[in-house]
């Protein structure tokens, strides 16, 4: 039976807002389909991960003092991730975590940590603490040539800058930054957003789009997966796009 | 001059409100602060003033303080109803202060939003602060729970009055440490019960320790981060405890401190917490021990925290959860019930519940004891439901109704009992609509 390995990072510290969600999504649809799926936990004090040894990194969102904890953590590992996003694992990175995929990340105090460097883009918080960029929100990404609306929310202050290859278009909310036409930063094997917490809930095309991504890559051949009943995310999707985009 | 004019003002504005039909609320505090915003260090008060604050558990106990009190004889002033921010806390001194400001009370008891701990009393006077607990609370509203615990921190800095803490909350007992010159810090702890654990088994924070950033070791956990903790580096975590409660017995509702078996309606751990911090302001305040025993046997808050109702002849208890803890504890008394039951989960997200629903991916949902279905109703009626669907229960047996009369249609054709949860401004219109039906 064919099967998918997912790395789950730091779950006892980025888990603010039910981020683990995503992982259960991924678990039950694959599991539904008859797939395996193993789930690998690493946080501080753990045994070093190989993470090319994984089909699927995932890492949500954390509390600003306990991000800060655990970047100087992450970043031993920074050559080892930069080779498995080259080999094309693929990564799912929310909030935090996006963050801390880029160049650096510039706090409200004007303190910078430095990111992982992976990927180009840099994120610089508002000196307003208060202003962050919250609420609901939609965009449209293209998943294999075929356009959907991800339904989302998102709690950031820092705002990213030079995204060269965005996750969406947004349609409603702020995206990157204040009023943003774009939002996140898109790979075929990177998805890495605000849109925080149980992201793939809602949004059944995107997580299905992973899964057929990571079993094809895996598995070198096409996989045509069989629909699921989502009867209650489509009711969801259409009560929810109909009360933000038409409001 | 303009002190007296704004009293009077406010009192006219409250009898033409009354003639209405009108409680108040927030409303007239928000007249006084408008007109004066220094109107809290007007007040002449000459008794003690308790507060509670905490994410969860603040109207149960303080509406359990003033009736304990009340019943001891005394004349307490309080916000009962649950105000609890700056401009609520003023209406209840305002409703009952004479024109020059003098309240007449013996003791005055409030329950405080977290983050106007601050606020309201950096001049206003306070005797005794109790804090329960602090937990995740509608992030896109609050912001981060590390940034209230520093605020109440940094006032705790200069206070020298009775502070009543949960040693077992490593984010409340930390508020000790504050102010090394108070001498009346007071500790309370209940004993491990039944069904606690040795891992968190639902989302938590004190994970690190907030002095030394050292990873806590638990030895158990009750629910949620409430457990019996200690920092490995520094030794945070010991302290002496004042009150504690042992001989935990949901089934027959019971614990034991001193010596003394205390019995209370409720069956749920979150509750015995609740009433060992009244215990302790009780003790404090030196209130018969008779007088406590019986007021515990028979308070009860009928509002919506664990109140049990009979409806078409199928007993369901409505639990409030605003945020993850609240819904955790609530599916914990579920699960400790071994009867069949149904689940009726209202979520709305208005802007006083929070807009972002992130945080029912945090309610544990695996491995529900012995529920047949489960009904979902509210603004969000669907993303419970998918949650619920997610966690691994049959996706036939849940049943989502954006409106209320249908849920409530199919949660009563069975005849098993009933656990309805409802989140904040669900609760209401959810107790209201299952007294209709029930007619």
């Amino acid at each position: 039976m064919e099967s998918l390995k997912i790395l789950y990072l730091y779950p006892d510290i980025l888990e603010l807002y039910g981020d683990y969600g995503n992982i259960q999504v991924l678990k039950y649809r694959l599991e539904k389909r008859n797939f395996i799926c193993t789930i690998d936990r690493y946080s501080i004090g753990d045994d070093a991960p190989n993470f090319q040894d994984y089909d699927i990194v995932f890492a949500g969102g954390g509390a600003d003092n306990e991000q800060s904890i655990l970047a100087t953590d992450l970043i031993k590992y920074k050559e080892n991730i930069k080779l498995a996003v080259k080999s094309g694992t693929f990564f799912l990175l929310i909030c935090g975590a996006y963050q801390l995929f880029g160049k650096y990340y510039k706090d409200s105090n004007g303190n910078t940590t430095p990111g992982l460097e992976i990927f180009p883009y840099y994120t610089a918080s508002n000196p307003d603490k208060k202003k962050r960029c919250i609420g609901n929100i939609v965009i449209e990404a293209t998943l294999n040539e075929k356009k959907t609306k991800v339904i989302g929310f998102e709690n950031h202050g820092g705002q990213t800058f030079d995204v060269f290859s965005p996750f969406g278009n947004v349609l409603c909310g702020n995206g990157n930054k204040f009023g943003d036409k774009y939002e996140g930063f898109f790979l075929d094997n990177v998805i890495a957003t605000y849109l925080h917490g149980p992201l793939l809930s809602k949004n059944p095309d995107v997580a299905d789009y992973i899964i057929k991504y990571c079993l094809e890559r895996k598995y070198n051949r096409e996989f045509k997966l069989q629909d699921l009943n989502d009867e209650f995310e489509n009711l969801c999707r259409k009560q929810l796009l109909d009360k933000f985009l038409n409001k | 001059m303009i002190n007296y004019l704004t009293i009077f003002f406010i009192k006219i504005l409250n009898i033409i409100l009354k003639l209405f039909g009108k409680n108040g609320g927030n409303i007239l505090g928000k007249m006084a602060l408008k007109f004066n915003k220094n109107i809290f260090s007007h007040f002449k008060v000459n008794c003690p003033v308790i507060a509670v604050t905490a994410t969860n558990g603040k109207t149960s106990t303080n509406n359990c303080i003033k009736y304990t009190l009340s019943n001891a004889g005394f004349k307490v002033v309080s916000n009962v109803e649950g105000n609890n921010m700056d401009t609520g806390i003023l209406s209840t001194l305002l409703k009952n202060c004479t024109i020059s400001g003098k309240i007449k009370a013996d003791f005055l008891c409030f329950e405080v939003d977290e983050s106007y701990v601050p606020i309201i009393f950096k001049s206003f006077r306070l005797d005794a602060l109790i804090v329960l607990n602090f937990f995740r609370d509608q992030l896109d509203r609050n912001g981060e729970v590390e940034t209230l615990i520093l605020k109440i921190y940094d006032f705790l800095k200069t206070y020298n009055g009775n502070l009543i803490l949960n040693n077992d909350d490593p984010n409340v007992s930390r508020l000790g440490k504050a102010n090394p010159n108070n001498k009346k810090v007071y500790y309370f702890s209940v004993e491990k019960y039944k069904y606690a654990t040795e891992t968190m088994k639902e989302a938590g924070e004190g994970k690190f320790c907030p002095f030394c950033k050292t990873k806590l070791v638990y030895e158990y956990y009750q629910y949620s981060h409430i457990g019996k903790f200690k920092c490995p580096n520094c030794g945070y975590g010991d302290n002496k405890i004042y009150k504690y409660a042992y001989n935990i017995n949901l089934e027959k509702r019971c614990f034991d401190v001193d010596g003394i078996t205390y019995s209370i309606p409720g069956n749920n751990i979150y509750t015995i917490y609740n009433h060992l911090a009244v215990l302790a302001v009780c003790s404090l305040y030196n209130i018969d021990t008779e007088i406590v025993l019986k007021s515990f046997k028979d308070f009860s808050l009928n509002n919506g925290r664990s109140e049990e109702m009979l409806i078409k002849n199928c007993k369901s208890i409505i639990n409030l959860a605003k945020n993850p803890t609240g819904a955790n504890v609530s599916i914990r008394m579920l699960n400790e019930n071994e009867t069949k039951k149904d689940m009726l989960f209202v979520l709305n997200d208005n802007l006083a519940d929070g807009k972002d629903v992130s945080w029912i991916w945090d309610i544990n949902f695996d491995k529900l004891n012995n529920v047949d279905r489960i009904v979902t109703s509210g603004t969000r009626a669907y993303d419970i439901a998918i949650r619920i669907k997610t966690a691994g229960f049959d996706e036939n047996k849940i049943f989502p109704f954006l409106d209320m009369e249908s849920a409530l249609e199919k949660l009563y054709e069975t005849s098993n009992i009933k656990y309805i949860i409802a989140n904040y401004t669900a609760l209401q219109p959810t107790r209201a609509a299952l007294k209709k039906f029930n007619n």
